[in-house]
């Protein structure tokens, strides 16, 4: 009887903990899922079933060191009972957990089980998903050395190519399984990520390509945040065509959808993709425009970082118009919140563009007002700074890269 | 004449505006996460226990 009361007990705590998170509510599902545990079950099945829900809600509260214990615990458990599809799904969810650990190398054997068993049992759905994966891996792979050089989409070292190809091999036999499949939405999401390989890759057609698709299933579903990501990935692909107008009106439409979605980090993102486009296309007044915007938001968010670069971009706008006071009073803020965040790169900038400024003013400055000269300055490329102090998330991704003249001659 | 020289010097150092900031957020797909569900394995093993209490009331009659 006892007995019979703790396993009752135990699947009442495990169903609310799946009502909750199915609800959206992770965080309380994950009580109800831990007490089901405390309780405990004779049954390994429902265990299991507790156990890989575990690890995905801690998943999705982005508590991976949690959610990579339970998945594994899910895996011993799955080849202790001999459930091959339980081990499958088990390794799947260790895989995509260890990819956003950093850990390529062991996600990769996870999520190619994960591909092996679905083909043994002739899944078909479960080979596709394994695919994505897999795809999702390389690419993470790829970025994550490519990202932590100074290098442009297209100009990657052999090893980075090698996992974005990779990447997007794997996409593309997915998109075959799910186009046979008739699943519209992983259609989507392969598009989508297989336009980000090819973009980093360099092969901006396919990019827009893939990213087109991404956008018509996205539109097919009502799916405005899918939309609005499609916007702005062609919006990135295009300014690397040197279409800046179409890239333009992409931003604007990830704007106008941002404002919808009420995402005021996005809606700030999308002011300062605008911004840039419309200083590559020499309109300097909208692009003051835009970054005011963007650093009204970013003030707003109290994202230093964020309000770093815009002044720093507002500062060149005003230059390029000839209007060097306010060119003057953005750089100085610019150098304010560069040495608040400890961006030195920043501070090194914001020191040059403020003495090369005094000089077409024609001010006189003192020698400890640290005039640089041009061999101190390493680069206009901030890519390389790792500033995390105030950042927002969206700013996370936020990538600084240079935009040669000489490239910008060959586009035109 | 070198004056002449660095005047165009500056003005790309001053104006700055190809080497721009370009935002690269590269917007990814979520993530697709394998799904296990008590629920369902809950309702045919209910249905077993179900039908087990019955019939032991029954037989206990």
């Amino acid at each position: 009887h006892v007995r019979y009361r703790m396993e009752a007990s135990c699947l009442e705590l495990a169903l609310e903990g799946e009502r909750l998170c199915k609800a959206g509510d992770c965080r309380a599902g994950v009580s109800f899922f831990e007490a089901a545990v405390q309780v405990g079950t004779e049954d390994l099945k429902t265990l299991s079933a507790i156990y890989s829900q575990l690890g995905n809600a801690y998943f999705y509260l982005h508590e991976y060191a949690k959610a990579l214990e339970y998945h594994h615990h899910d895996l011993t458990l799955a080849r202790t009972i001999g459930d091959q599809l339980g081990e499958a799904k088990a390794s799947g969810n260790l895989g995509n957990t260890l990819k956003v650990l950093g850990n390529f190398e062991e996600a990769i054997v996870c999520c190619q089980r994960h591909l092996d068993i679905s083909r043994d049992l002739g899944d078909k759905v479960g080979e596709a998903r394994a695919l994505y994966n897999l795809g999702n891996v390389y690419h993470s792979k790829g970025k994550s050395v490519a990202c932590a050089g100074t290098h442009d989409p297209g100009e990657f070292p052999d090893d980075v190519k090698t996992a974005l190809r990779k990447a997007a091999d794997y996409y593309q036999e997915n998109l075959t399984i799910v186009t046979e499949l008739g699943d519209r939405a992983a259609q989507g999401r392969a598009y989508g990520n297989l336009g980000n390989t090819h973009y980093l890759l360099g092969n901006f057609r396919s990019a827009v390509t893939a990213h087109e698709q991404r956008l018509l299933i996205a539109k097919e579903f009502g799916d405005r945040a899918a939309e609005r990501r499609a916007y702005s990935n062609l919006g990135n692909a295009y300014i690397f065509l040197g279409e800046f107008e179409t890239a333009a009106e992409y931003y604007k439409k990830t704007l106008q959808l941002a404002r919808q979605l009420k995402d005021r980090a996005v809606e700030a993102q999308a002011c300062y993709s605008l911004g840039n486009t419309y200083t590559l296309l020499q309109d300097y007044e909208k692009a003051i425009d835009y970054h005011l915007k963007h650093l009204a938001i970013a003030e707003e968010l109290n994202d230093r970082i964020g309000e770093g670069r815009a002044c720093w971009s507002l500062g060149n706008a005003c230059t390029a118009l000839g209007n060097h006071d306010q060119a003057m009073h953005y750089a100085e803020k610019h150098l304010d919140i560069s040495r608040e965040v400890g961006d030195k790169t920043g501070e090194l900038t914001a020191k040059l563009n403020l003495s090369d400024l005094q000089m077409v003013l024609g001010l006189s400055f003192s020698t400890n007002n640290s005039m640089m000269t041009e061999n101190q300055i390493p680069d206009y490329n901030l890519n390389g700074t790792k500033q995390r102090l105030g950042r927002r998330h969206s700013m996370e991704k936020l990538e600084l890269m240079k935009l040669t003249p000489e490239k910008v001659q060959d586009w035109n | 004449s070198s004056a002449s020289q660095q005047a165009p010097e500056l003005q790309s150092k001053v104006v700055p505006s190809k080497q721009i900031l370009h935002s690269d957020s590269m917007e990814m797909e979520p993530e697709t996460m394998e799904t296990k569900s008590v629920t369902e394995y809950f309702s045919k093993l209910h249905m077993g226990s179900a039908i087990y209490s019955c019939t032991t009331k029954r037989r206990s009659k």
